[in-house]
């Protein structure tokens, strides 16, 4: 709104030379993530107030932790303040011409809305362990990873059409495959897999708020090389015209995720739920896929695919198939507070854990 | 009342389902009555309903595979949507005014039809449907909402269909007459002595394995008896692959017997496939042996036939059990169950040959009890079925359905829905044990869940027979059941499958499968031996190899069991040893329970130093774990001299990288809580 009504003003009048400041994308990123934190700062007490009084808060799951002591009524959807602040600040610094941002916006709110029927359900079934079934939010999901993959193909896509069906992976300046077959299937598991694994991840205070912060500023970082002419050319990245107006959002949204962690720390006043979860992996998983940095994701996000993969292996393999505990417990956190960890310290070198990643994966940017 | 002329009849798959239909049929005919009857090619109706002299016209179905999506399920689909329309086909250009359907698949397309219709009202026909199982099928369960009325065996079954079920009791054949004992003797292929009492035992027209096999079994031990008795066993028409009934019971006769006893048994036993008039044979019988059908069941009650009823076990509903606990209570019957035992190291599910014979023999003993039972069995069809259903059909006032449906058309037949309460399933029970055990530790006591000791015998049957079962979960289930029940007689059993170290197959154990019972299966019996808390060698040399079990889980809980047990184990230091090897473990859980369990098997000369090493342990819980095992010695005073303890321990590391954190507000909001229950608790 603000980029719209600074370039409608500047091009008649010519004054008012404040107004132009932004047309810079790095001007609205920091206007975007300021909007963000401040509304998030002030609307989340509120909030929490507010589903306090309705009763609106969870009965945690029984998921024999020996440190599980009493945290059971605090509230949840915390996750709708984040994603509501993301919306409000995208819509007032970004280009919303984006095809990128618009893709990416759709993402945020579809599975936003996902997980926030599911914690109302799950709220309603008042067990916390039963929700939305699986099967109905898979399905869900699917619909969106299937719609993603038609945007690419279509005349519609965001992407220009020479890069439109190309997997590139890391330490590699060429795209290593340009297949129809190929892409396409392993953009489906991939945003079914990233965007159910920060889900999974959410179990800790702040455990999967900080490295989702780390994930979406590297994202932000290279929508803004790819989106740049000089940047792309001079680190051999293929240059996609427009994607770096993806900064603003990613800024915007990660504000919003350190104004959630303001309150989310532990002791947490207010967790995520599926509502912020969901919607986080959902963007997370799109933003890679716009901006061809899938393989990426397994380094940027490997704390995301760890916790992802230990827990479907230890269910679906260990428990289901074969009769056993394949790991000690899963998820990885989990294992890790069953061997004598507080959450504190486990929440805390993990977040080591996935700022590290993070740094690997910026590091990749001059390797190739 | 206005006749229906024109009735529709289907129901079909098995003979079960035909054959109810065909009695109300039959019930329903009058002048000028038309009847059509709808059913599957190739299945029971296609050979009974034309032998009636009844048309037929056949459509497509095919059994409900379950919901998950399969091949099956597509297929299923695809006959029931070719099977609906041509059902439709069938009911518009035959018109009928009342529909009745008894279950089945074969049922189902014309059900849907017919329900499809009369919302479009394309037909005004009324849809009546039969339950013949306490536990309704899902077909009946999902039609039963759209019928006029649904009638049911049980009353049971009444929860299902609230609005509009009525208890009819099951419609019987009037086929089944009384016939004189010499009329019989003179129409059977076989001679039947005179003074003998008549054993007759079959298992429905199929056949039943366990009922054929405990009969041949029973045969040694009733040879005594042999000139007071003879026996008539219908072996059932079931071929197919894995069974052919005659030819196994041949071969089980053969097998067990010498040729010279086998010469002594031809003299009191006799065995057919099938017999084509059975009136004759219940018409000599003195007691019969049946499995626990509905349609059997009331068969002998009409009849007066006193049972031994051997109901098939996991079910849906478990309907044959309850049918026959019904017949056990009215006294009609006695019930034997289908007993997991283990017969050459194997774990075989059948009925003890002995305990059938001891049965029928202590039965035959006393005649005033076997008349009374017959007598008895008949309070079992106090109600007349048909005459129930052939009024309410007949009655035109059902189209809407009445407030009370109860005392509707019925008069003096409406009975209240007895407070009989369905079975659980082994999974719900497991849910109320495992709940009532977490609740009461130590002092938990299966009765507390299960007061009924008959509902626990059956319970322990049938746990102990998932213990046979192909899938490892419901052998996993059965393991957890039979440690809860305190099945104490099972214990075999148990040791019996963790001695079984038939590896698992290939893909498996490429992902880290090991035997074919698996991990979560050995870790149970671990758990279960615990709360069985029996001691004898065998258990010891179980707990002892479990130390050294592949799968972590089963190690620890090894050792957890052996800190259970510990009083009475006779060989102390060879479980320290075992114990004391599990210190190092890879995995933290088993270290940590060896640790705690030493403290309480182990002694000062074995297990203090070996916990007092474990001083500086890296992880704190092993730590923890030690201490734990050091209180326990020093409590049974295997603590060694007290004032040198205090030295090695002063140099434990107690840094910790956990904690409990303490909420002080949730802490003053229990006090508050707490102040307010001790005023009421003053106040009353």
């Amino acid at each position: 709104m603000i980029y719209l009504l600074g370039a409608l003003i500047h091009s008649r009048a010519g004054v008012l030379g404040l107004l132009r400041l932004s047309e810079y994308l790095t001007v609205r990123a920091i206007g975007a993530a300021l909007t963000a934190i401040i509304l998030t700062l002030v609307i989340t007490p509120r909030f929490i107030r507010y589903l306090h009084r309705r009763g609106l808060v969870d009965q945690l799951r029984d998921t024999g932790v020996p440190s599980a002591f009493d945290k059971a009524g605090t509230p949840v959807m915390g996750g709708t303040v984040m994603v509501g602040c993301i919306v409000i600040a995208t819509l007032l610094w970004c280009n919303l011409a984006s095809r990128y941002v618009l893709t990416v916006l759709v993402a945020l709110l579809w599975f936003g809305a996902i997980g926030l029927v599911d914690d109302v359900a799950k709220w309603r079934a008042r067990s916390g362990n039963r929700g939305m079934t699986e099967a109905m939010k898979l399905l869900l999901q699917g619909t969106f990873a299937a719609g993603l993959v038609l945007l690419l193909v279509s005349p519609w896509t965001p992407l220009p059409a020479r890069d439109a069906m190309t997997l590139y992976v890391p330490f590699v300046k060429t795209a290593i495959a340009h297949s129809l077959v190929v892409y396409l299937p392993l953009v489906f598991v991939f945003v079914m897999l990233v965007g159910n694994s920060v889900n999974i991840t959410d179990g800790l205070d702040g455990l999967a708020i900080v490295p989702s912060v780390f994930v979406i500023g590297v994202l932000g970082f290279f929508a803004y090389i790819m989106g740049n002419a000089i940047w792309a050319k001079y680190l051999f990245y293929p240059l996609l015209p427009g994607a770096g107006e993806l900064i603003v959002f990613c800024a915007a949204f990660a504000g919003a995720g350190i104004g959630f962690l303001w309150y989310n720390a532990y002791p947490a006043q207010i967790f995520m739920g599926d509502a912020g979860s969901l919607a986080i992996g959902g963007c997370v998983a799109t933003i890679s896929v716009l901006l061809k940095q899938e393989a990426l994701f397994l380094i940027l996000g490997g704390l995301f695919v760890v916790e992802a993969v230990s827990s479907q292996v230890q269910d679906k393999i260990g428990i289901k198939w074969l009769g056993r505990r394949i790991f000690y417990r899963a998820p990885f956190h989990h294992q890790m507070q069953h061997t004598g960890l507080a959450e504190t310290k486990v929440v805390i070198r993990l977040w080591i854990i996935s700022g590290i990643l993070a740094l690997a994966a910026l590091a990749t940017v001059k390797l190739r | 009342m206005s006749e229906p002329t024109r009735i529709l009849l289907t129901g079909g798959g098995t003979a079960g389902h035909v054959n109810p239909a065909l009695a109300i049929g039959r019930a329903l005919a009058g002048e000028g009555t038309r009847f059509l009857f709808v059913g599957v090619r190739g299945r029971a109706e296609a050979k009974v309903v034309p032998r009636e002299g009844m048309p037929i016209r056949f459509v497509r179905a095919s059994g409900y595979p379950g919901k998950r999506p399969s091949l099956e399920l597509a297929r299923f689909l695809a006959n029931l949507s070719v099977g609906v329309v041509k059902a439709c086909v069938i009911l518009l250009t035959f018109r009928p005014d009342v529909i009745v359907g008894t279950g089945g698949f074969a049922s189902a397309p014309v059900m849907v039809a017919a329900a499809m219709l009369r919302r479009l009202r394309l037909s005004h026909a009324r849809i009546f449907v039969h339950e013949q199982n306490a536990a309704p099928g899902k077909l009946n369960q999902l039609v039963g909402r759209l019928a006029d009325r649904v009638f049911v065996t049980f009353p049971e079954t009444l929860g299902s269909f609230p609005t509009n079920g009525i208890v009819s009791g099951y419609p019987l054949r009037r086929r089944i007459a009384t016939v004189g004992r010499d009329e019989a003797r003179a129409q059977l292929d076989f001679e039947v002595p005179p003074g003998r009492q008549v054993v007759f035992a079959f298992g429905g027209s199929q056949g039943a394995r366990t009922i054929n096999r405990a009969i041949v079994d029973a045969l040694g031990d009733l040879l005594p008896l042999r000139d007071r008795l003879f026996i008539i066993h219908g072996t059932g028409l079931f071929r197919r692959g894995y069974y052919h009934a005659a030819r196994d019971t041949e071969e089980r006769l053969e097998s067990r017997y010498t040729e010279a006893e086998r010469r002594e048994i031809a003299s009191f036993y006799v065995s057919r496939p099938f017999f084509y008039q059975i009136e004759h044979v219940y018409a000599l019988s003195d007691l019969v042996v049946a499995r626990g059908g509905a349609g059997s069941l009331y068969e002998l009650a009409s009849l007066q036939l006193p049972a031994i009823i051997i109901p098939k076990a996991n079910l849906p509903g478990d309907h044959q059990v309850m049918n026959a606990r019904a017949m056990a209570r009215c006294g009609g019957g006695t019930v034997i169950y289908e007993e997991a035992t283990l017969v050459d190291g194997r774990i075989v599910e059948q009925v003890d040959g002995r305990r059938l014979a001891r049965t029928i023999e202590g039965l035959l003993a006393d005649p005033v009890r076997l008349a009374q039972m017959g007598r008895c069995s008949q309070a079992f069809t106090e109600r007349d079925g048909l005459a129930i259903i052939e009024r309410c059909i007949r009655s035109t006032e059902v189209a809407t359905p009445p407030a009370s449906p109860l005392d509707e058309c019925l008069g003096e037949a409406a009975v209240a829905p007895a407070a009989v309460e369905a079975l659980p399933s082994n999974q719900a029970l497991l849910t109320r044990l495992e709940r009532a055990s977490a609740q009461h530790g130590a002092s938990y006591r299966p009765n507390m869940v299960v007061a009924w000791a008959d509902d626990r015998a059956y319970f322990i049957s049938r746990a102990a027979s998932l213990l046979v079962s192909r899938d490892w979960e419901r052998r996993n289930l059965g393991v957890k059941l039979v440690g809860l029940l305190h099945a104490r007689d099972k214990t075999p059993l148990l040791l019996a499958l963790l001695n079984d170290r038939r590896p698992a197959p290939l893909v498996k154990r490429l992902f880290g499968g090991d035997y074919v019972q698996v991990g979560f299966i050995r870790r149970n019996i671990m758990t279960a031996l615990g709360r069985l808390g029996e001691v004898s060698p065998e258990i010891e040399a179980a707990l002892l190899a479990a130390l050294e079990d592949p799968y972590f889980e089963v190690r620890a809980e090894a050792a957890r069991t052996a800190a259970l047990l510990a009083d009475r184990l006779s060989d102390r230091s060879g479980m320290v040893a075992g114990l004391r090897r599990l210190l190092p473990d890879r995995w933290l859980e088993v270290a940590a329970a060896a640790a705690h369990a030493l403290g309480k098997v182990g002694q000062a000369h074995d297990a203090l130093p070996a916990l007092l090493a474990l001083r500086d342990a890296r992880f704190w819980r092993l730590r923890a774990a030690a201490l734990e095992g050091l209180l326990a010695l020093v409590e049974r005073g295997e603590g060694g001299d007290p004032a040198a303890l205090v030295g090695p321990l002063n140099r434990f590391v107690l840094t910790s990288t956990d904690f409990t954190p303490e909420f002080q507000i949730k802490r003053l909001y229990g006090r508050v809580l707490d102040a307010i229950a001790a005023r009421e608790g003053g106040d009353r």
